[in-house]
């Protein structure tokens, strides 16, 4: 399998903390990577110095092939980085349908005014995490967590993304709501080949859609393998589960 | 009966009826109120200029007199000195705001909300003081220059002339907002970094938003002072003055376009009728205090208030109608 995604020592430091300190990593094109650690480990920061939020000290990205280090976060969610935040972010005052609409735009001012708004694609986005037509012209404010979650994924899926960085995006879910979103996560990579790396705590909801899991601990990579290879390790248990094992939740 | 059922179709037969009766305004009312409202529409140029800058993305300008004040010397000092004609140096003094204004935008690329407005409260009195120090010969200094070349003589034709632009400019900025642009400018005002992770270079949608702001803000101070004749640092670099466009833009509802126009005639009328009962600067005390509590009252402003009026009696008529 090619690589969709091929990071190579990326460090950075804030201050005396070293948040990421020369992680390598890769995600083959359609695989599906679980991203574990303990609180503080680096996961987030991870995200971020993939996208470019936060600028890596060192080290380099490269996208399907195409060296990225260049490109800011913008650019590259056009050529199919994209990702959702830990706490959701929508934009508090426009709807459903218009956060959405954000995301689908393009990036040119001539483009923004052909008055290319494409509603029945919008709804089919909506309609895909799970939101009812009702909710369509609903304010976030008036959403529930699950579904603020829900839309967070609407706007990152409306980027049409190559590989998607998914950052807690079972927290706060019902396990009705946490079923849904996996099969539709399942779906998407069957129609599309999308990439998954996902950041969860819940590993439970984890364990059916990984194919290969990276342990983060401390701002590096501690180990990877299968689930179950990694879950099993003593290592990890004692970084991640603390000392003993136990319950995988 | 199509375009009753769309909001941009009721705004449009609203712009219409609001130019209709402003056209055949000057034939019902007297010269003194026509020379009202010529203040009245370039207030609301100004509040117009400031709304597409400020009104949605959260990037609030304390330095639109700034703008303004660049179109308005550049015009006056080349018609005063070089005598060159009105069609050029107008044009001229657009282009100049509009560089100017791409110094408002240096400090947006970093910093936002209050800082923002301070820089740009800054940029206002650095210019207050340069044309006063920096060859005060050519700028007239303190008291500015006087005897500028008049735009339209009489009443009726600046009335006209100053109408056109607001409803050519309004009309063109309100139709420009109901596209995509002016959700993603709305967007850039909730979250600015969720809208550069929607892939939208959010950089270049500021600079173009402040540089129609800024053409907005140069034509308007151009063609100003050539209606007042003269130009001074403390009327146009004025807290006063920034105040006037500030209140015209939230009383009428920022981010509208229409608000602030109805906001400017609201301002302007109101500070005339309270002239005669008040004629001293305690005006301005009371125009502050019904200005606060209208806002209070209604802080989305005159545009929200109409259209829950246009609302309640479209309800009333759809529901008097048989099924």
């Amino acid at each position: 399998m090619t690589p969709i995604l091929d990071a190579v020592n990326l460090s950075k430091s804030f201050g005396g903390l070293q948040a990421a300190k020369a992680v390598s990593l890769h995600a083959s094109a359609g695989e599906t990577v679980g991203i574990i650690g303990p609180n503080g480990a680096g996961k987030t920061t991870l995200f971020n110095l993939l996208t470019n939020e936060i600028k890596p000290d060192e080290g380099s990205v490269t996208l399907d092939g195409i060296n990225i280090d260049r490109l800011a976060i913008h650019q590259r969610v056009k050529i199919g980085l994209a990702r959702t935040y830990q706490v959701p972010r929508p934009f508090s005052k426009l709807t459903v349908r218009e956060n959405i609409r954000v995301s689908m735009m393009p990036d040119s001012i001539l483009g923004m005014l052909h008055n290319g708004k494409d509603l029945d694609h919008e709804q089919r986005i909506a309609e895909s995490v799970g939101f009812s037509e009702r909710q369509l012209d609903q304010l976030p404010s008036e959403l529930a967590m699950g579904d603020l979650r829900k839309l967070e994924l609407a706007r990152t899926l409306a980027t049409d993304p190559k590989l998607l960085l998914l950052d807690e995006v079972f927290a706060g879910l019902t396990y009705g709501e946490i079923e849904q979103i996996s099969k539709l996560l399942v779906k998407r990579k069957e129609t599309h080949g999308t990439t998954y790396m996902i950041v969860s705590h819940d590993l439970k909801s984890l364990a059916p859609l990984v194919d290969r899991v990276i342990v983060i601990h401390g701002g590096s990579v501690l180990m990877q393998g299968t689930f179950d290879e990694v879950v099993g390790d003593p290592q990890v248990q004692d970084a991640y589960l603390g000392t003993g094992g136990g319950e995988a939740r | 009966m199509n375009m009753l059922n769309s909001p941009t179709g009721r705004g449009i037969i609203g712009w219409v009826v609001f130019a209709a009766i402003m056209l055949v305004l000057p034939y019902f009312v007297t010269t003194g109120i026509i020379r009202t409202f010529v203040f009245a529409l370039y207030l609301a140029i100004f509040g117009i200029s400031w709304d597409i800058m400020s009104g949605r993305t959260g990037y609030i300008s304390f330095g639109h007199p700034f703008l303004i004040g660049i179109g308005g010397y550049t015009s006056a000092l080349l018609t005063y000195h070089l005598a060159w004609p009105l069609y050029v140096t107008i044009p001229i003094a657009v282009v100049v705001t509009m560089i100017g204004g791409t110094l408002f935008f240096v400090p947006a690329l970093r910093i936002r909300g209050t800082y923002f407005a301070l820089v740009t409260l800054a940029f206002m009195e650095l210019i207050y003081g340069l044309v006063q120090v920096i060859a005060p010969d050519v700028t007239g200094g303190t008291r500015g220059l006087s005897g500028l070349t008049s735009i339209a003589k009489g009443a009726i034709p600046n009335y006209y002339l100053a109408l056109s632009v607001v409803l050519i400019l309004g009309f063109s900025l309100w139709l420009l907002i109901r596209t995509r642009i002016g959700i993603a400018l709305s967007a850039i005002g909730m979250d600015e970094d969720a809208v550069r992770a929607s892939g939208i270079n959010v950089t270049k949608l500021k600079l173009f938003t402040f540089m129609l702001s800024a053409f907005a803000a140069g034509l308007g101070g151009a063609m100003y002072v050539h209606y007042l004749g003269s130009i001074a640092p403390r009327a146009l670099f004025d807290v006063g003055f920034l105040f006037q466009i500030l209140v015209a833009c939230l009383l009428g509802g920022a981010g509208t376009i229409t608000g602030p126009i109805a906001g400017a005639f609201f301002l302007t009328f109101l500070l005339e009728w309270l002239r005669p009962y008040f004629p001293g600067p305690e005006r301005y005390l009371i125009y502050g205090v019904v200005a606060l509590w209208l806002y209070v009252q209604q802080p989305n402003g005159l545009h929200e208030l109409t259209r829950m009026a246009v609302n309640w009696v479209r309800g009333l008529i759809l529901r008097r109608k048989p099924a």
